[in-house]
């Protein structure tokens, strides 16, 4: 244990310093992160698989109940039950497009994990970062519960418990609990917990932040306390469920799955469950009592519950949906929590984009309207008004435009464009739309993928430490 | 051309409105209707109020613009713009959300005016930065350059360490006018009486 002490104490410190003009010290916030002892008792696995490259290595790290797939490596790190995704990743000799520039890659790309801490993190994508494209990097970086890094390489940063950062190179930043920023490139930044950003530069601007004491019912954070709030007791109060499909090297085979759709041996399936043709249901996701249409997802640390998924769903990381009706192509974003009740359903309709970290908690029914934008805090029908537009509206926008906490600024077309067609995309890759052995995506690639475990050091002053491993084929 | 120095245009400090922090806002006000009512120099009046420690130190000064941004009280409208700024939104929008900010939101109002009037010079008073102060006998190009750079509307004066008087925008323009058309005087196309006034009006 002595190595990993030394190990998460000398990390702090390098995230310090990189946040020393900020002036924001994680040392109080990474007193309770982890907890150490818990390193030593949960194995690590990978993925092996055809259908991408198998480099992994790991060196004077500790990985406990985390996930690798594809070409990674991880260097003086602690990472805790997180998923480091690297299916999505570029390849030797692929074209990289930016602005007027052409570069084809000479190596395929790499998930670069250097003097960090990850707490059940998901890293996924590839590095959006025109300046490194073969190299995903991950340095002096501290993220919280359930956090997303999404295409986003990142240098000297923190991230709050439930923060997003997609499609954006981030450096020397704090990002706060439950925030979602796609801005590109961000440096020396501190964002507000709750604050959602989405900015395309000369063409769109989008911002919406949440009430502090409204979201601090949610999820909270204070230094010398892990974070709590109801997204928290959510998850904790069915992480025995996890346990069990953790525990088991040989878990029954769910009969009723089509041979187009994928359910991963690390997904907890509760009855009764209905899953149709070209359907993922990704590792740490929880269905239970639901039916995914055909094309629908469930990404990692997803939640469905008592809810009906009607077809070409996207449910993207770390959204929950608990006792809702969704219609066909309805995309719910990142760490969205739509919190229906048995007596009180919430009804999505057709073509609707639930923005990434948005909140639905009612206590009536309620319905949206189809082709709607919905984003922040949703608790009734005013507050559905105050916080959703028609996209037909929104495309109509040409400059200037808020509503309620909402910010817009620039070609709504382009934004609803911009969703529509990366809703698109994200369905494509997921194999939604697999017909006749053509357009696989990972539903269909991942039934060709096997696991493997790795263990820690047991006893000694390297307890909970991995050995150095390089895994190739 | 006449080489102006800075204290060839200065008004002695002794003639300026100032009053020591404590003051209310409505009083550092009647202090200053008191000074403009004597002073007979330049057509131009005092439109700032000095604010001494005490220890007779000026720490702060208080414009006319000052009050009125103490009228509208909107510190978290400021930091709701200063965070626009952050995420990238234009000047344009700002102006946007300033207008709806403004068109909810009365300012001239009994209680408000009340209010503001029994505050204390030192909760609004602008404190001074290193680039408000000028030397009395810098020439008059050194005050044009600071009150440029810095946006300001007057400068302190300084003799050595002391604070000796004010110099004002206004008087510096007027100046400077008054060199321009000294220059043009006599010139064929130039007119007697350009704008409709007399030079001297300027002066």
């Amino acid at each position: 244990m002595k190595e990993l002490n030394k190990l998460f104490n000398r990390i702090v410190q390098r995230v310090n310093i990189n946040l020393r003009e900020l002036n924001f010290d994680v040392s109080p916030f990474a007193v309770e992160l982890i907890p150490l002892d818990q390193m030593s008792k949960f194995y690590a696995f990978y993925g092996i698989t055809p259908d991408h490259p198998l480099d992994l290595h790991f060196e004077h790290s500790a990985i406990a109940g985390s996930y690798f797939l594809g070409k990674s490596r991880v260097r003086n790190s602690i990472l805790y039950k997180s998923d480091i995704r690297g299916d999505e990743l570029k390849r030797k000799g692929c074209d990289v497009n930016f602005n007027k520039f052409i570069l084809t890659l000479t190596k395929d790309e790499i998930i670069d994990i250097e003097d960090s801490v990850l707490i059940k993190t998901l890293v996924h994508n590839y590095s959006h970062d025109p300046e490194t494209p073969e190299k995903f990097f991950i340095k002096d970086t501290l993220a919280m519960d359930y956090v997303n890094i999404h295409g986003s390489p990142s240098d000297g940063c923190f991230l709050g418990p439930f923060a997003t950062v997609d499609l954006t190179t981030m450096r020397d930043c704090v990002i706060g609990a439950y925030s979602y920023v796609q801005a590109g490139e961000i440096s020396h930044l501190k964002v507000d917990p709750g604050t959602i950003w989405v900015n395309s530069h000369n063409n769109f601007n989008f911002f919406y932040k949440y009430p502090a004491e409204a979201l601090e019912h949610y999820v909270s954070l204070s230094p010398d306390k892990v974070p709590w709030g109801i997204l928290i007791d959510f998850i904790d109060e069915r992480k025995s469920e996890f346990q069990r499909v953790f525990d088991y090297v040989n878990l029954e085979v769910i009969e009723s799955i089509p041979k187009t759709a994928s359910l991963d041996r690390y997904a907890v399936v509760l009855p009764v469950i209905k899953i149709a043709d070209n359907v993922l249901v990704a590792q740490r996701a929880y269905i239970e009592n639901s039916n995914l249409g055909k094309g629908a997802n469930a990404q990692e640390n997803c939640f469905i519950i008592n809810s009906t998924l009607e077809g070409n769903n996207v449910t993207a990381h770390g959204a929950k949906i608990i006792e809702a009706d969704l219609k066909p192509n309805v995309f719910v974003g990142f760490n969205s929590f739509l919190f229906g009740k048995k007596e009180s359903r919430l009804t999505i309709n057709e073509g609707c984009v639930i923005m990434p970290h948005t909140i639905i908690d009612i206590e009536v029914p309620l319905e949206i309207p189809a082709e709607h934008l919905v984003w922040g805090l949703v608790r009734n029908k005013e507050e559905l008004a105050e916080n959703s537009i028609s996209l037909k509206k929104l495309s109509e926008i040409k400059s200037i435009f808020s509503q309620g906490k909402m910010c817009f600024e620039g070609n709504g077309a382009m934004f609803v464009g911009a969703f529509k067609e990366r809703i698109h995309h994200i369905l494509h890759a997921n194999g939604a739309f697999y017909k006749n052995w053509e357009n696989a995506g990972h539903a269909q690639k991942n039934q060709r993928l096997s696991l493997n475990t790795i263990q820690p050091f047991q006893f000694g002053v390297n307890e909970g430490m991995y050995p150095n491993i390089r895994i190739q084929p | 051309m006449k080489n102006y120095l800075v204290k060839d245009l200065m008004v002695p400090i002794s003639e300026y409105a100032a009053v020591p922090v404590g003051t209310s806002l409505v009083e550092a006000i009647w202090v200053l209707e008191r000074a403009q009512e004597v002073y007979a120099v330049s057509k131009f009046q005092h439109r700032v109020i000095l604010v001494f420690d005490l220890d007779g130190h000026v720490v702060g000064k208080i414009s006319q613009l000052r009050v009125l941004k103490a009228l509208e009280n909107e510190r978290e409208f400021d930091n709701e713009i200063e965070e626009m700024r952050k995420f990238k939104f234009s000047e344009a929008f700002i102006a946007h959300i300033r207008d709806q900010f403004s068109t909810q939101k009365k300012i001239i109002k009994e209680d408000i005016l009340r209010e503001v009037a029994a505050k204390k010079v030192e909760e609004f008073m602008q404190t001074l930065t290193p680039g408000e102060y000028v030397s009395e006998d810098s020439a008059i190009d050194t005050a044009i350059s600071k009150l440029v750079a810095g946006a300001h509307t007057s400068l302190l004066v300084t003799r050595n360490e002391e604070i000796v008087g004010i110099i004002r925008l206004a008087d510096v323009f007027a100046a400077l006018f008054h060199e321009i058309v000294s220059l043009e005087e006599g010139h064929p196309g130039f007119p007697a009486s350009p704008l409709g006034f007399k030079i001297s009006d300027v002066s």
